[in-house]
């Protein structure tokens, strides 16, 4: 019931949003846009809505006139503001004592990044409400979902690194973005290196 | 001594590829003015869009024609008009003529002003398929995902690139849509929450539903042939496996493949088999099997990293992302007569999805979209004003 109810505050809240946003936006509900009605409500506390749906031909505009704020091209408007291309976009905005890098096609842990990963399991260890979420990541080069699958193997390292660590499994969530979410937009070593990598995120 | 070695060299190569029974072609030049001439002449009557231009960059497109000036040598001709007129605004008329001008198409069309577009392409389609007998391309489109400003999009947009219309934008990343057969609904991967999940959207009612939301990997999702099956990669039980899914029944997914290794991309075969990367034997590569699981069959040797596969509609050609010398390719698989053609001069090409008529595949570059023919002689760009990756391209509209 409560859930019901904080759903309901936030579908008026967006709707107030919409209905007085002086832009294009608040036709949406006119054109019969679909609010993300698989929204999961544990999931929920996102600040704003993550997705619109629109039926084939009544979006706001069409991609091409949309109104980005760089047109360049994805990966450079991707990035902050003020950022140049190949340097670190700090999508989430993890520390450094969060990510544990990996070597190129590997899944193994390095000797490097042992102390990361033992502060961050004696973190956990030390107050079991902590949940995690490791987020796995691959460099550009390969196919998309296979490289999900490479993702993943690296989180599922660091994984079995914490559980040996004294670490319960309930404490922590595994999800792989593969290549879809680079921490550096160059096609160099230097930006593969940096996106060969686990995202240690409370 | 040293000409002895590359000998021996050479016979064990040859040995190799008599034993993988394929043999690999190098197409990676396009073939230029290679097809049939057609003369085009500019139609009068002042209509707002050029629809003799778009009909010659069509038919160019297909890499079947070499479209030429009203009056030049030619087999073909085509003429018309666009003129105010008719129960809708404007009347289109036009004739095909072979030959010594042997009549072959006189048609016309009543349509409103923002339809002059549609009614260009469907021209295109008719030329096309009365001189090939093939269905032609024009009139179909290609959905991709944009990225920009921060957002994902799902796009779908006409098969020249122009008309793109978002249909979703996300904060969070999307990958792999996929068509269903009848055109009507599009599957694909979606992160929001912080997690995978496969979601179908309705694309005119823009209506969305989870199919799988399992713990880890829910990716790569493709459709059965009858559209009631959906086939996608699952790590649920540890490493990522094939399963596949009952859209109507809602019973639970069924396990396809067993292995500690990866497996993921499914494709479905026209005859109720399924096509996959799997890299149990030490590297990705494709193997297939039959409908109801069983020991997969390894595809391709080509090269040290096959995936990502696309099924031609008629089930012989397999297309896929092809590595040599580190460089990512387009290739595509005759599996009648075990050919292995490479069609793209590579660098980071991803991505290929069959046309509907199983002549040409799109791809993206990394950044931007591209077509080229399945025998590699016609290539070009697909202008899209954004950036475009992961495209899937829609069947033939009924």
């Amino acid at each position: 019931m409560q859930k019901c109810i904080r759903n309901l505050i936030v579908a008026a809240s967006l709707a107030l949003l919409f209905g007085c946003a002086a832009t294009g936006e608040n036709t949406e509900e006119q054109t019969g846009v679909q609010p993300d009605a698989t929204a999961q409500p544990e999931l929920a506390g996102q600040p704003g809505q993550e997705v619109y749906s629109y039926p084939y031909g009544q979006a706001p505009s069409g991609y091409e006139s949309y109104d980005f704020y760089d047109t360049t091209g994805g990966a450079i408007a991707a990035v902050q503001p003020g950022a140049a291309p190949g340097q670190t976009a700090g999508a989430g905005a993890v520390s450094a004592d969060r990510i544990v890098y990996f070597d190129y096609d590997s899944a193994q842990i390095r000797t490097d990044s042992r102390p990361i990963i033992e502060a961050n399991a004696r973190a956990m260890v030390g107050n079991p409400r902590i949940i995690t979420q490791l987020e796995g990541h691959t460099d550009e080069r390969g196919s998309s979902e296979y490289n999900i699958a490479l993702g993943e193997r690296r989180a599922n390292s660091v994984r079995q690194f914490m559980i040996v660590m004294g670490v319960s499994p309930q404490q922590i969530r595994v999800v792989s973005y593969g290549k879809e979410r680079p921490a550096a937009f160059g096609s160099d070593e230097r930006s593969y290196a940096l996106n060969r990598r686990v995202e240690i995120v409370y | 001594m040293n000409r002895f070695f590359q000998l021996i060299a050479l016979l064990v190569l040859y040995c190799v590829g008599l034993a993988q029974a394929q043999q690999t072609i190098d197409i990676t030049k396009g073939i230029e003015d290679r097809g049939i001439p057609i003369a085009i002449a500019p139609f009068g009557g002042g209509a707002p869009e050029d629809i003799a231009g778009i009909i010659a960059a069509n038919l160019k497109r297909t890499g079947q024609f070499v479209p030429r000036p009203s009056g030049a040598p030619a087999d073909y001709a085509v003429a018309g008009q666009a003129r105010p007129g008719g129960s809708r605004g404007w009347v289109v008329q036009f004739q095909l003529t072979g030959a010594q001008g042997a009549p072959l198409l006189n048609l016309s069309f009543d349509a409103p002003p923002n339809q002059l577009r549609p009614v260009a392409q469907r021209i295109s389609d008719l030329i096309y398929e009365k001189i090939t007998g093939q269905r032609g391309l024009a009139g179909t489109r290609i959905a991709f995902v944009g990225r920009g400003g921060g957002f994902w999009f799902l796009v779908v947009a006409d098969a020249d690139g122009q008309n793109s219309q978002i249909i979703l934008r996300s904060t969070q990343p999307i990958m792999s849509p996929a068509w269903s057969p009848d055109g009507s609904r599009l599957a694909y991967v979606s992160f929001e929450g912080r997690r995978s999940q496969i979601v179908v959207q309705d694309v005119y009612t823009g209506a969305r539903r989870t199919v799988s939301a399992a713990p880890g990997i829910n990716g790569a999702p493709s459709w059965s042939p009858n559209g009631q099956r959906l086939a996608f990669a699952l790590s649920r039980d540890g490493n990522p496996e094939i399963y596949a899914l009952d859209l109507a029944t809602q019973a639970p997914p069924v396990r396809l493949t067993n292995n500690s290794a990866i497996d993921t991309e499914p494709v479905w075969m026209p005859d109720g088999g399924i096509v996959f990367t799997s890299d149990r034997g030490g590297s990705p590569q494709l193997y297939r099997i039959g409908p109801g699981g069983g020991v997969p069959q390894r595809l391709t040797f080509q090269g040290d990293y096959n995936a990502r596969p696309t099924v031609s509609p008629d089930g012989r050609h397999i297309a896929m992302m092809h590595r040599r010398g580190g460089r990512f390719h387009i290739a595509v698989l005759d599996l009648a007569t075990r050919q292995f053609r490479v069609l793209t001069p590579g660098g980071t090409d991803e991505s290929p999805s069959f046309a509907p008529n199983g002549a040409m595949i799109v791809y993206s570059t990394g950044q931007r979209l591209a077509a080229v023919s399945v025998d590699g002689g016609m290539k070009q760009d697909i202008a899209i004003r954004g950036s475009a990756r992961d495209p899937a391209w829609a069947p033939f509209s009924r």
